[in-house]
């Protein structure tokens, strides 16, 4: 794993970057999401425009979200893939996500209430799912986008098997 | 009020349980693993609600149903269909006591608490004991004038929907005290889950007599704001006179006033009745009419502050009179208020997390605060669960800490006195947000002012967002800071609503740490701690890195360490990542690998 510039170091100096990246098509994923969200926007947009016979001020709108939003295809799936990390000790599970803002969580297993696994249909294209771990606290969810769908099978049943193993939940 | 458990002293008694069979068997089998005797037990069987909860069930309903009922009256009144519309509402109404009555049943065993209700889609219910965190009876005066209340027993689940919430609606008063006796009694400091046997908990424990509870206490002492309270139980503080001039600072008259607003609308409109065209309403507004300009405006503000006033006060008192906080034993809290509608609340010791003392502005420009518990099971959050957790009403500032302090045992500096500041980055950080906020205001009404041309003095006035924003900037940067000594995590951010949160750190099961594009240039960020408690989520915000880090490390040693960084920048993800996506054959589960190792196929570094 060489250091890739944004996302490899540590963000936060003394803070350490979880250990595991994400699948890979991840950001396939998040660049069809991106495309799709873009494309929506586009279109309202282009009715508006239709609507106002394409109007100059409209034309130029029109370009402008389009390269903004293309940027954002491009950028935003490469960066999100640098930030988000993932790492299960035996206890705790450690994220860090986002691109622009950064969020890192960490819930000892101890405390973790319930685990799930989710795929979205878009995620089921991919071959991607997420792992949701709750805790007592509703602010607590810690969430893994973008694993490979076998390995969050797996993650799923170890955690399951971890968090069996410590007592209380300290509510 | 000497028998363990209430065996009813009316027609509950008669009323034989009849069992649902399934939720017996439910109910059996939890009980099978702690002693076998306990269902036999003559004291552990389904019992009901008061008969009398017949009548507040229909009355509650047609009280809300009021203003459609007028409506459909007078609307009908014409047609002569108004008599029919009416009986079959009373009729509905009657029919549904019924059925609330005879379908809800509940079982308190030595584990759970069992709750089934409903005729076509019945629904049961039940909670572990221990997991039992407060216990709320509320009566409100069609149920003081019948003697029955309402009793919520509040658990640590935050995921519940409305129906779900555990509830009884019509417990004869003699009936929710021992109840709540028994559910809080039992839960000690140290262990949540042990049992007492349930005679022993009410011979022992320190049930005020229902009398004492509910009716009118008498009027509020003047002496000394806080007492000391004793070990066995005593009274920590209650309402004094002279903390209604608090009344008028605080939002609470304006959600009356909304209230009250609303209340009229629905019933004109229920009834067709113009109010502006009516008499007296006509004859005040053509007096105001007559009156000159500087006059209107004089009178109009008088009428204004004086309604307030008055509505707010009265807002106040209903609330809060005869409100006492009190120590109910070794290891409960009671707090008991209200004028009209009453409410105790009652709450583990245990189970207190902290508290929130709030302070809005116009509180705060007169020395007033308020605090709120900060408990699993009551939300600081919206309407009725909100009022569950206030632990002292507006009132002077020094009261409320004092108050604070004494009820989580906590030294004073934890809940008064100043905090450790977050630094000159956190300070820009208020002086950039709030006038980029006044910014964006003052170009909107340019801009709107521009195309709907309004006359000039609107702009340029509204550059006076400029300064406003400056102070409110430099009132956030004064509040914002934290505090961590004795275990408590003390975090104060704010300044039209200042809030100051003291969180015991042993509740915080788990940490957020968020860094925005912005925050990560000026080497700030936002620590949160998460809890199952009152808001579910603390914040320290905008801190230098390394002081947020160390607060978070102190607060929680062990889970924060093995996350640190021991070594520079470069070498930290090198040598431990675990490609995920990758077999590297290894079985690695061994006890201290890393799950996450096995999880990802196991991989050696």
């Amino acid at each position: 794993m060489t250091s890739e510039g944004i996302g490899a170091g540590p963000m936060v100096p003394g803070l350490r970057t979880p250990a595991n990246r994400v699948s890979k098509r991840a950001i396939s994923y998040w660049t069809a999401r991106a495309v799709l969200g873009a494309a929506t926007i586009l279109f309202v947009e282009l009715g508006f425009a239709w609507a106002a016979k394409f109007s100059v001020g409209w034309r130029t709108a029109i370009v402008g979200t389009a390269l903004v939003l293309a940027v954002h295809a491009v950028i935003m799936p490469r960066w999100r893939y640098r930030v988000h990390r993932w790492e299960v000790t035996d206890q705790a599970l450690y994220t860090r996500s986002g691109w622009f803002s950064v969020h890192w969580r960490i819930a000892p297993i101890s405390r973790i209430q319930t685990i799930d696994s989710h795929r979205s249909f878009g995620e089921r294209l991919f071959g991607l799912a997420n792992v949701t771990a709750t805790t007592a606290s509703a602010a607590g969810p810690v969430r893994i986008h973008g694993l490979d769908r076998g390995l969050a099978d797996r993650l799923l049943d170890q955690l399951a098997v971890a968090t069996g193993q410590v007592p209380g939940d300290a509510t | 009020m000497t028998l363990p458990e209430v065996t009813g002293d009316g027609p509950d008694q008669i009323v034989a349980p009849v069992l649902d069979e399934a939720l017996r068997d439910e109910a059996r089998h939890d009980e099978v693993m702690s002693s076998a005797a306990t269902i036999a037990d003559p004291n552990t069987r389904w019992r009901r609600l008061s008969p009398r909860s017949m009548v507040v069930r229909p009355l509650t309903d047609l009280v809300r149903l009021l203003p459609l009922l007028a409506g459909l009256l007078i609307l009908h009144a014409r047609t002569g269909g108004g008599l029919v519309w009416g009986v079959i509402a009373a009729v509905l109404a009657v029919a549904s006591g019924l059925v609330h009555w005879a379908t809800t049943r509940y079982l308190v065993t030595d584990q759970r608490v069992y709750l089934r209700r409903g005729l076509l889609s019945t629904k049961k219910l039940s909670v572990a004991r221990d997991r039992i965190r407060t216990v709320d009876i509320t009566a409100h005066p069609l149920h003081r004038v019948l003697g029955v209340c309402r009793v919520s027993i509040g658990t640590g689940r935050n995921d519940l929907r409305l129906s779900e919430n555990f509830h009884l609606d019509g417990l004869t008063r003699s009936d929710a005290e021992s109840l709540r006796a028994l559910l809080i009694g039992q839960v000690g400091p140290a262990s949540a889950g042990k049992a007492l046997p349930a005679g022993q908990v009410l011979s022992t424990g320190q049930t005020a007599p229902a009398s004492q509870v509910l009716p009118a206490q008498a009027p509020a002492s003047q002496d000394r704001a806080v007492r000391q309270a004793d070990d066995a139980g005593g009274e920590i503080i209650r309402l004094r006179v002279g903390w209604l001039r608090f009344a008028p600072l605080t939002m609470a008259g304006l959600v009356v006033l909304g209230v009250l607003f609303g209340t009229v609308i629905q019933i004109t409109n229920a009834t067709d009745v113009n109010l502006a065209a009516s008499g007296p309403v006509r004859r005040v507004t053509a007096d105001y009419a007559a009156l000159p300009f500087g006059e209107r405006i004089l009178v109009a503000l008088a009428v204004a502050v004086a309604g307030y006033m008055v509505v707010a006060v009265a807002g106040y008192v209903a609330v809060y009179w005869n409100f006492r906080l009190v120590r109910d034993g070794p290891d409960t809290l009671r707090v008991t208020r209200g004028l009209l509608s009453v409410r105790a609340t009652t709450i583990s010791l245990a189970r207190l997390r902290g508290v929130e003392i709030s302070e809005p502005l116009s509180l705060r420009a007169v020395g007033g605060a308020r605090c709120a518990a900060i408990a699993t099971g009551l939300h600081v959050g919206r309407g009725a669960e909100r009022e569950g957790s206030v632990l002292v009403p507006p009132a002077p500032s020094a009261v409320v800490e004092d108050v604070a302090a004494e009820v989580l045992g906590a030294p004073a500096k934890i809940c008064a006195g100043p905090l450790e500041r977050h630094g000159r980055a956190a300070r820009r950080r208020r002086y950039t947000r709030a006038l980029a906020g006044a910014a964006v205001i003052v170009a909107a009404v340019w801009a709107a002012s521009r195309a709907a041309h309004w006359p000039a003095w609107v702009p340029i006035g509204s550059i006076a967002a400029f300064p406003l924003a400056g102070l409110i900037a430099a009132d956030r940067y004064r509040n914002l800071g934290h505090r961590l000594a004795d275990g408590w995590l003390v975090t104060r951010v704010g300044s039209l609503s200042r809030r100051r949160s003291v969180l015991g750190t042993d509740a915080i099961i788990g940490w957020r740490i968020h860094q925005t594009w912005f925050q990560r240039r000026q080497g700030l960020l936002t620590l949160t701690a998460t809890t199952a408690a009152g808001q579910q989520h603390y914040s320290v915000r905008d801190v230098p890195v390394a002081l947020g880090l160390a607060i978070a490390t102190t607060a929680t040693p062990d889970l924060i360490r093995p996350f640190l960084a021991t070594e520079p920048a470069a070498s930290a993800s090198s040598g431990m990542t675990c490609r995920p996506d990758s077999r590297c054959g290894r079985r690695a589960n061994r006890a201290g690998r890393r799950v996450s190792r096995a999880a990802g196929g196991g991989h050696g570094s």
